[in-house]
């Protein structure tokens, strides 16, 4: 805890136990922290700030000096054509692979090259491409690792505050069961995780990142393979979560879920970006259908 | 409600694998029951089966917790168990070429010491890594200790072992003079015997005659073992307890994320590295308590103790009663103890025209074969959500089944 953005990732229910040294911290810095408001209104527009990322694997260029900024509040679209290296830079924000060189931002915290939970201390969350089997959960079990900073996850604090983590527990049990009853999922709950669809995977996927509280959402193909009725389902609960606060940034392949939803879109070929606009700019510039369409003159 | 009625409502809400495997327990009780009372089983022996079970039980619960759990591939149990052997040895015994002459109590501490420190050391360099590289540097360091062990004489004693181990309560007030205290109580047994034909003289019938005036004697040696029995079960219980809460914690839950999918667990902020250390010195803190209780049963360590067949039986204990479940750890590791002890009394069956013994790792391995076979994710799985328990008693809905646990083959209850 040492600069200010730290301590503005506090949440309202943390602030309470958030020890003297932090409290002194901000006094310090000209700021109580009391009033919350303020901070928040300090927060950084630039939710996420991707500078001269590069990346390769051996001979292969897979990320050539990118640089990108998702702002608070927005969906982004992450688009372009198979091998443009999408995977490759969210693998990269999300501290999954190691960087060559640039800087990842997330929240005003430099974050490159820091270990994944480190990542998503500050607050970004990601999902993945091909939905993530729990064997032997229920749905409501998978969803309860969502939570952040669970009292529960101390093992010494099983044992010597079994109160706390009750009711923290309890606490997130009714949290899993409210986001999946917006979800209208919750008759799955009780179900093993691995028997549901595809569809309901990612359904479920989304949900359990929403519980880790995000600030920016990372979402990698969250409609592919997904029958049309839930895909409409799906853009239905993005919109709503972004109404509500989180900052998305998202692949996908599917153009008419990434025009409908995303604003602005982010283009990148062979590792970089090509361009950045409104969906209609993107639909229309000759340079995207170019790259699209493989053209490699 | 009556008794009657609970006892029903209880019966019905357990699985089907629940209900076979209390029913098979029953049985073997009955069994061992009988083997008792005929005098066809002697009563110290026996307790010292027992705690040999407890033994067993103990290193499975703490395999259980790292692979079970986690997912954490461990060679090394043997060695584990060893570093608690050994370090109870040397730490107490009157001829320790080392310290020697404390209290079973701290040489308790220091030997569960020992093993969480080594574990740190193996865990810093490989957990970090992909799962396998923890499974090599584990064989490794299982040869690693023993063969220590083996030619360190100045510290060890070599292939000598380590003698003169005291009883575990042999400072305690009442405790170490109880065995003595005791009156020696002696039971004629009148004599039992039947016998079944043979068939058309072309099969050997079987023979079963208890001699006449045979007599169970409970002595001091009974008393002792009963002492003995009594520590084992403290350290199971307590064992069994803390991993039962740590299971069904949300602690426990990001260990088997982890074990199911790591980079989900990663993605969603835990520190995977950190879970899986706290998993794996765990398991073998528990592990190393089995070596204590050895050390303070058998009396005696030697490096022989430390052979890697150890490893193989609690894997074997682990698989069959199917990772991931406590009380699978605990009954897979009797089940191992009974077969292992079981198939001594096989060769005096006379008309077995070959040594049975040595085909005791035969049979294991077949048992697991069949196992895979046919019930790949073993005998008793977890058989309910694991949430914890006061959390989910708040809830309108009680912990529900799995349905789920078969991880390829036939579906389950």
């Amino acid at each position: 805890m040492s600069d200010t953005d730290t301590t503005a990732d506090v949440s309202p229910a943390e602030q309470s136990t958030v020890d003297e040294s932090t409290a002194e911290q901000s006094t310090a810095d000209g700021s109580t922290t009391d009033d919350r408001a303020t901070e928040q209104a300090d927060e950084p527009e630039i939710v996420l700030e991707v500078e001269d990322l590069q990346k390769s694997f051996g001979g292969l260029v897979a990320t050539d000096h990118a640089t990108f900024e998702v702002e608070r509040g927005t969906i982004t679209g992450l688009i372009g054509p198979n091998g443009a290296g999408k995977s490759t830079i969210f693998n990269l924000i999300s501290g999954f692979y190691e960087s060559d060189g640039g800087t990842v931002t997330v929240n005003g915290t430099d974050v490159t090259n820091r270990e994944p939970y480190e990542v998503a201390e500050q607050g970004l969350i990601r999902t993945f491409q091909t939905p993530r089997k729990l064997e032997g959960m229920t749905v409501r079990e998978a969803m309860l690792i969502g939570p952040r900073n669970q009292p529960g996850e101390s093992f010494l604090t099983l044992f010597t505050d079994p109160a706390t983590v009750n009711e923290a527990e309890s606490a997130n049990l009714a949290d899993a069961q409210r986001i999946l009853e917006e979800f209208e999922i919750d008759h799955l709950a009780t179900q093993p995780a691995t028997d549901i669809s595809g569809g309901q995977m990612k359904l479920v996927e989304l949900a359990r990142a929403m519980l880790a509280e995000p600030e920016i959402l990372l979402l990698d193909e969250p409609v592919a393979g997904v029958n049309p009725t839930l895909r409409n389902t799906l853009a239905e609960q993005i919109r709503r979560l972004n109404e509500q606060g989180t900052t998305f940034l998202l692949i996908e392949h599917d153009m008419e879920f990434v025009m409908s939803l995303a604003d602005p879109v982010v283009v990148l070929n062979q590792g970089s970006v090509l361009m950045e606009g409104t969906p209609d700019e993107i639909q229309t510039n000759d340079r995207v259908i170019e790259a699209y369409l493989g053209g490699g003159t | 409600m009556s008794y009657r009625e609970d006892a029903v409502d209880y019966w019905s809400d357990l699985t089907r694998a629940e209900q076979g495997v209390s029913g098979s327990i029953a049985l073997f009780a009955a069994v061992l029951l009988v083997g008792l009372v005929t005098g066809g089983l002697n009563p110290t022996y026996f307790l010292f089966l027992v705690g040999l079970a407890g033994m067993y039980a103990l290193m499975s619960l703490g395999l259980n917790s790292q692979w079970g759990f986690s997912g954490l591939i461990n060679f090394s149990v043997a060695a584990f168990f060893g570093i608690g052997a050994y370090g109870a040895a040397l730490m107490t015994s009157d001829s320790s070429p080392v310290l020697g002459g404390f209290d079973p109590i701290l040489g308790l501490v220091v030997a569960l010491s020992v093993a969480a420190v080594m574990a740190v050391l193996i865990g810093v360099p490989t957990l970090r890594l992909r799962a396998d590289y923890l499974a090599i540097a584990s064989l490794g360091l299982a040869e690693v200790v023993r063969l220590l062990v083996l030619n360190e004489r100045q510290w060890t004693n070599g292939s000598g072992g380590v003698r003169g181990i005291p009883r575990f309560f042999e400072n305690w007030p009442i405790l170490s003079t109880f065995p003595e205290a005791m009156p020696v109580i002696e039971i004629a047994v009148p004599r039992i015997g039947f016998s079944i034909p043979g068939l058309f003289g072309i099969i050997p019938g079987l023979d079963v005659v208890i001699l006449s005036g045979s007599l169970i004697v409970l002595d001091s040696p009974f008393y002792q073992m009963l002492l003995n029995i009594s520590l084992a079960t403290i350290f199971v219980g307590a064992s069994y307890l803390v991993l039962r809460r740590a299971h069904r914690s949300p602690w426990g839950r990001v260990l088997r994320t982890i074990r199911s999918d790591e980079d989900l667990a990663r993605a969603l902020g835990k520190n995977t590295y950190s879970f899986k250390m706290q998993s794996f010195v765990l398991g073998s803190v528990i592990m190393a308590l089995a070596g204590v209780f050895y050390a303070h049963l058998n009396l005696f360590v030697s490096p022989g103790d430390l052979n890697p067949i150890t490893t193989f039986y609690v894997w074997v204990a682990v698989i069959l009663g199917g990772s991931g479940s406590n009380r699978g750890a605990l009954f897979g590791g009797i089940v191992v103890v009974t077969i292992r002890e079981g198939t001594r009394f096989l060769n005096e069956f006379g008309w077995i025209p070959f040594d049975t013994a040595p085909l005791r790792l035969l049979m294991i391995g077949f048992l697991i074969v069949l196992v895979m076979k046919f019930r790949p994710q073993g005998i008793l799985p977890p058989q309910r959500e694991l949430i914890w328990p006061d959390a989910i008693a708040g809830s309108e809905t009680k912990p529900e089944r799995h349905t789920n646990q078969q991880t390829g083959g036939d579906t389950n209850e």
